[in-house]
This record gives structure tokens, sequence and C-alpha cells, in this order.
């Protein structure tokens, strides 16, 4: 029978060790999170071509001026999609990100088919908002799978300042 | 000239090329964070075109400093050992202290240039009460034997100062590389929460490792581990805070709700996440870090620090993926989901550090328990038989000291909390010396044991 005292140092570093094997466990299902909506292998080739960004009116639906990468938040921007080089029955669909990454403007899930030849999808205002918030707005148009985003086919950032 | 001077004691702990490898690997780790810190200047430079960017380029100055710092500290081993040690002292605190500020410098311009000087000066003065509330609670944790301030301040210093200037361009580089090729969604979160959890978690880590390498008759075991952890978590928070404050500020003013965000922002951070985030993460790898400084072999140290790393940042991942599937109501209820969700989501963690807290103190007493009886026992003066159940206990050692200030008022009470201090510093460096983790030699004690009976000397029997 051994008389060597045990030692309670083992017990802190046993319980860490616990401790460790819940993390080790949070970081993969984390890991399976991201393969889940990144799915690897996605990738097709097909390119969206986005015509440009400019400044709307909400009044008559249409864009204006020039295609610009900055805005004042006080003023109504769209992006303008071209869908004709698409093949007509891909699942796809648009969405702006503000720079928190809430949804501010969507048009889909949909085909090219059913989209026309372009779509003009505005930035909408949040409710209880005058204006856009600053910061960096991501538009991009996905390719969906299983009602699922699981592709870009195109991508533009533009800034909407302070 | 003494011959002591020149000769080396035994150690405890029969390791001579102990010493020098840890100090070995703490220099490596400053070389690395300095080197990160010249990149990160240059890279604020030539890629951020503002007023900041020109400003962070004097970040070098930093590394100036720090090369003057290392010649003054070289040339400091060629003095007699009474200067010496005098010599590096003044060194270190000047280097130190200058390179601190300078990089506060930047990261104020950097982190709250947003909302403009006065706005980010209000915002600091906000957080610094509450900052320095939970460095006190934190300090007070260690029950036996408090940190010195100077090492609990120089900790938070890092986290605020140190830590987010190594993190910001990982973190910007990062989070560009993702929002250009990844779909946004969760698996973008999943991916941002990785970069914070990995990269902010190593650099407010490092702070923590550097403290164990170098300061280590000052890092005796999980409870410091945790304070230290704590109180770099706390710094990070504190400057962080700032940042989001100032950010919110100024995104939200226009609408008219600019306090309104930035107040949200400081209840969040300051208040109800004060212990709950930064600080619960970091504490994490200072338990690992304090743990490992207490095992027997290489490997088990080796696991007890990675262990802590990992814990703390899963921890941080988990907040920061997952927190946008507890979203909150933007009605009054939301006041009480926004509680809910900090104690369902980390106080989990909270709990396990406490976990730790309270069974390394309940460890640590009994070990200096037993060593209070130990030199109780050798008739050496330092303890008496009787002062054993008043050292063991922290609340009977208040009352002496109370006792003490009822008697013969504030003076009496500092001496015998100077007397109470130097007999638990005795009694954990016997400890240490049991388990033959400490590599100061046995003239330390005999140093210690004298300065407890010199200081009896100054306190009549309380």
């Amino acid at each position: 029978m051994s008389s060597t005292p045990y030692d309670q140092v083992q017990t802190l570093y046993r319980t860490l060790l616990v401790f460790a094997t819940v993390a080790v466990l949070i970081l993969a299902v984390g890991l399976v999170e991201f393969v889940y909506f990144e799915p690897p292998g996605q990738t097709t080739g097909v390119k969206a071509r986005i015509v440009g960004v400019y400044t709307y009116d909400p009044a008559t639906g249409t864009t204006a001026g020039t295609d610009r990468s900055a805005f004042g938040r006080s003023e109504e921007f769209a992006a303008v999609v071209d869908w004709s080089g698409l093949p007509t029955n891909l699942s796809v669909d648009v969405r702006w990100y503000d720079g928190f990454g809430t949804i501010v403007g969507r048009v889909g899930p949909s085909t090219p088919a059913e989209l026309g030849n372009s779509s003009v999808v505005p930035v909408i205002t949040p409710p209880g908002l005058h204006h856009n918030l600053p910061g960096q707005y991501t538009f991009v148009v996905e390719r969906l799978q299983g009602g699922l985003p699981v592709e870009v086919l195109a991508r533009r950032i533009v800034l909407v300042e302070r | 000239m003494s011959t002591s001077t020149y000769t080396t004691p035994p150690a405890a702990n029969p390791h001579p090329r102990l010493r020098p490898g840890r100090y070995g690997i703490a220099i490596a780790v400053a070389a690395v964070v300095v080197i990160t810190l010249v990149i990160s200047s240059l890279l604020n430079y030539v890629y951020l075109d503002t007023i900041p960017a020109r400003t962070s380029l004097y970040g070098l100055l930093a590394v100036a400093l720090i090369a003057l710092g290392t010649y003054i500290g070289v040339r400091a081993f060629t003095r007699d050992r009474a200067d010496r040690r005098k010599h590096l002292i003044r060194a270190g605190v000047l280097l130190g202290l200058g390179t601190l500020l300078w990089l506060l410098v930047i990261d104020v311009f950097v982190f709250t240039q947003a909302a403009g000087p006065l706005i980010a000066a209000l915002c600091a003065l906000a957080c610094l009460p509450t900052t320095a509330f939970g460095l006190f609670v934190v300090r007070r944790m260690d029950r036996n034997e408090k940190e010195p301030w100077r090492l609990v301040l120089v900790a938070a210093a890092w986290g605020a100062i140190v830590a987010t200037s190594l993190v910001i361009w990982g973190e910007t580089i990062w989070d560009q590389v993702a929002q250009h090729a990844l779909v946004p969604g969760p698996g973008l979160d999943a991916s941002t929460a990785f970069s914070a959890g990995l990269l902010e978690e190593l650099a407010k880590g490092l702070a923590v490792v550097l403290l164990f390498l170098v300061m280590r008759n000052d890092f005796d075991d999980v409870v410091d581990g945790i304070v230290y952890g704590a109180a770099v978590g706390l710094g990070f928070n504190f400057l962080e805070s700032i940042a989001y404050m100032t950010n919110m500020y100024a995104i939200f003013s226009p609408e008219g709700y600019g306090w309104a965000a930035a107040g949200l922002q400081w209840y969040g951070r300051q208040g109800l996440g004060l212990f709950f985030g930064h600080t619960t993460y970091t504490a994490f790898i200072g338990a690992g870090l304090g743990i490992a400084r207490q095992l027997p072999n290489k490997r088990q140290k080796a696991f007890a620090i990675a262990s802590g790393f990992l814990t703390a940042i899963a921890a941080h991942f988990s907040w920061d993926a997952w927190v946008q599937f507890f979203p909150i109501d933007n009605t009054l209820f939301g006041l009480v989901e926004m509680h809910l969700r900090t104690l369902i989501m980390t106080g989990p963690f909270t709990a396990a550090v406490i976990a730790l807290l309270i069974f390394g103190i309940r460890y640590e007493a009994m070990g200096l328990t037993d060593q209070f009886r130990k030199e109780a026992a050798t008739g050496s003066g330092a303890i008496l038989l009787e002062e054993v159940p008043i050292l063991s206990s922290p609340w009977r050692r208040l009352k002496q000291r109370l006792r003490a200030f009822q008697r013969r008022g504030l003076r009496a009470y500092l001496e015998v909390a100077r007397l109470q201090s130097a007999q638990l510093d005795l009694a954990m460096e016997r400890w240490h010396r049991e388990r033959q983790e400490i590599d100061t030699p046995l003239e330390a004690e005999d140093a210690l044991r004298l300065r407890v009976i010199e200081l009896r000397h100054w306190v009549p029997a309380a």
C-alpha cells in the first residue's frame, strides 16, 4: 500500500482536462457549423454580373447616376443585377447586408428565368431609423441548394459614410 | 570584495538550467511581440491613409525604446550585484512605461477616432471605475497572498494596450479575406468567431505566459494564474468597451440614439459582462499556467497550458459564433433576454473558473497551514504555534489586524498586516521548496525568515 499522499494539483489538472475536452467539442461543433454553411466543392464556375450600384428613387423604383462605391447615409441606393448570363433554372437570391450583418434588402429566392433580364435591389432603411446606418454594406448574388445559400456568384461592397 | 557576491547557492529544485531556459523562452516571446508590433505599425502606415496611421508609424519608437532598454540591461550586468538590480529595474520600468504609453496613444487614435476625442474621453471615464472595481475584486479573490498591484496593473495594461495592438491586423486581414470569400451568414460568423477566439486569446495569453516565465516568485499556483488572467481580460475589456461605445455613438448619434447606444454597450460590457466575457476567458489561460506551475512533469505542464488556452478560445468562440441564435427583442422584455443570454452562454464558463478558483484557494490554504505548523515546529520564532490557527484563516487574520487597529490605530494595523504578509510569504516559499517547484536558493527562505523575525520586533503582541 502506498503511503504517498494524493497531490491535489492532480485533481485540478484533471478538472482542467475535462474543461479542455468540452472546449474541443465546442470547437468541433463550430467547425461542423462552418462546413454545413460553407460546404466544400460547391464552386460551379458560374458568375453573375452586377451591373453597378446607383442612387435609387423609391417613388419610381428606378436607379440614376453612375456606378458608385460610397454613399452618404441619407442617400437611397440599389444594386442592379444582370441575369442574362446565368443558367435559367438556377436557384438564386440576392441580399444586401449592412455592417452588422443584418439583411437590409432582398430579392428571391427564384430563378433567373423568373427574375427577367435584370433586377433592381434597393437597400431598405430599417424601421425606426431615418437613414441607413453607416458602415460597409455587402451585396451578394447567391446560389441556393436545399434552401441554403452555398455559393456566392457575385459580390460588391460599398461604404455608407458617417 | 565579498565572495558571496559571485557564488550561486544551491537551489531547492536541482535543475540548474531551469531558470536560463525559462528566461530564454520569455525573451523569444517578447521578440515575437515586438516584431508583430513593428509589422502592425508599418501596415497601419502603408494601408491606412489617415492621421492615426501616420501616428502608428511612430509605434516604431517603441522598438527603439526596447532596443535602448536591452542595451542598458546588458550594460547593467557588468556592474556589481548591488547596482545591477537597481539599474535593471530603472531601465525596465521607464522603458516599459514609455512603450505602453506610446501604444496607448496609437490605440486611442485607432479605436476611438469614430466619435472624436471628447466622446472617447467620456467613454473612457465611464469605463474606468468599473474596470478599477473589477481589478479590485479580482485581486481580492486571492485570500491568502494577494498579488502586488504593480503586476496586476501591468497585466491589465497589457490586455488594454499590447494585446489590442497585436490582434488588430491579424483580425483585419482574416475578416477581409473571409468577407470576400465566404457566403454571408452563420458560416461567416463562425469564421469571424474563430478569428476572435484564436487571435485575441493568444494575444492576451502572452501576457500571462510572460508573467509565468519571468515573475515566478509572484506566480504561485492556480489562484495567482486566475488573478493575472482575469486582470489581462479586464484590461482588454476596458479598451474594447471604449472602442464599441465610441463606434455605436458615432453610428447612432445622427438618429438621436447615440448616448443610448453607447450606454447599452457600457452596461453590456462594463456592468453585466464585466466578469463574464474576456475576464472569464483569459482567467482560463491563467488557470492552465497556474496548474502547470505545480505539476511535476513537462508533459503534464504542456497539457495544462494547452488546456487553458483551448478552453479560453472555445469559450470566446461560443459567444461570438452563437450569440446571433439568441436575438434580443426591441422591447422592454429585451432587457431580461439580454441578462438571460449572458447567463446561459457565458455563465457556465464563469462557473467553471470559479470552481477552479475555490478549489485552488482551499488547496493553497491546506498547503500553507501545513507549512505554518512545520515552521512553528522548528522553533525559529518566525511563526509561533499559537499563531497557526490565526494565519490559516483570512477572517482571523483580519480580526487580528482590526484588534491591533482598535488598540493602537492605523499604524499598528499596517504593522500587523506586514507581519502577516511576510509570514505568508515564508510559508509559500516553504511550500514550493517542499514540492521542489522553486529555483531560488535556500538563502531566499532564510532572508524571508529573518524579515519576519525583524518585523515581529516592531509589532507588540496583538
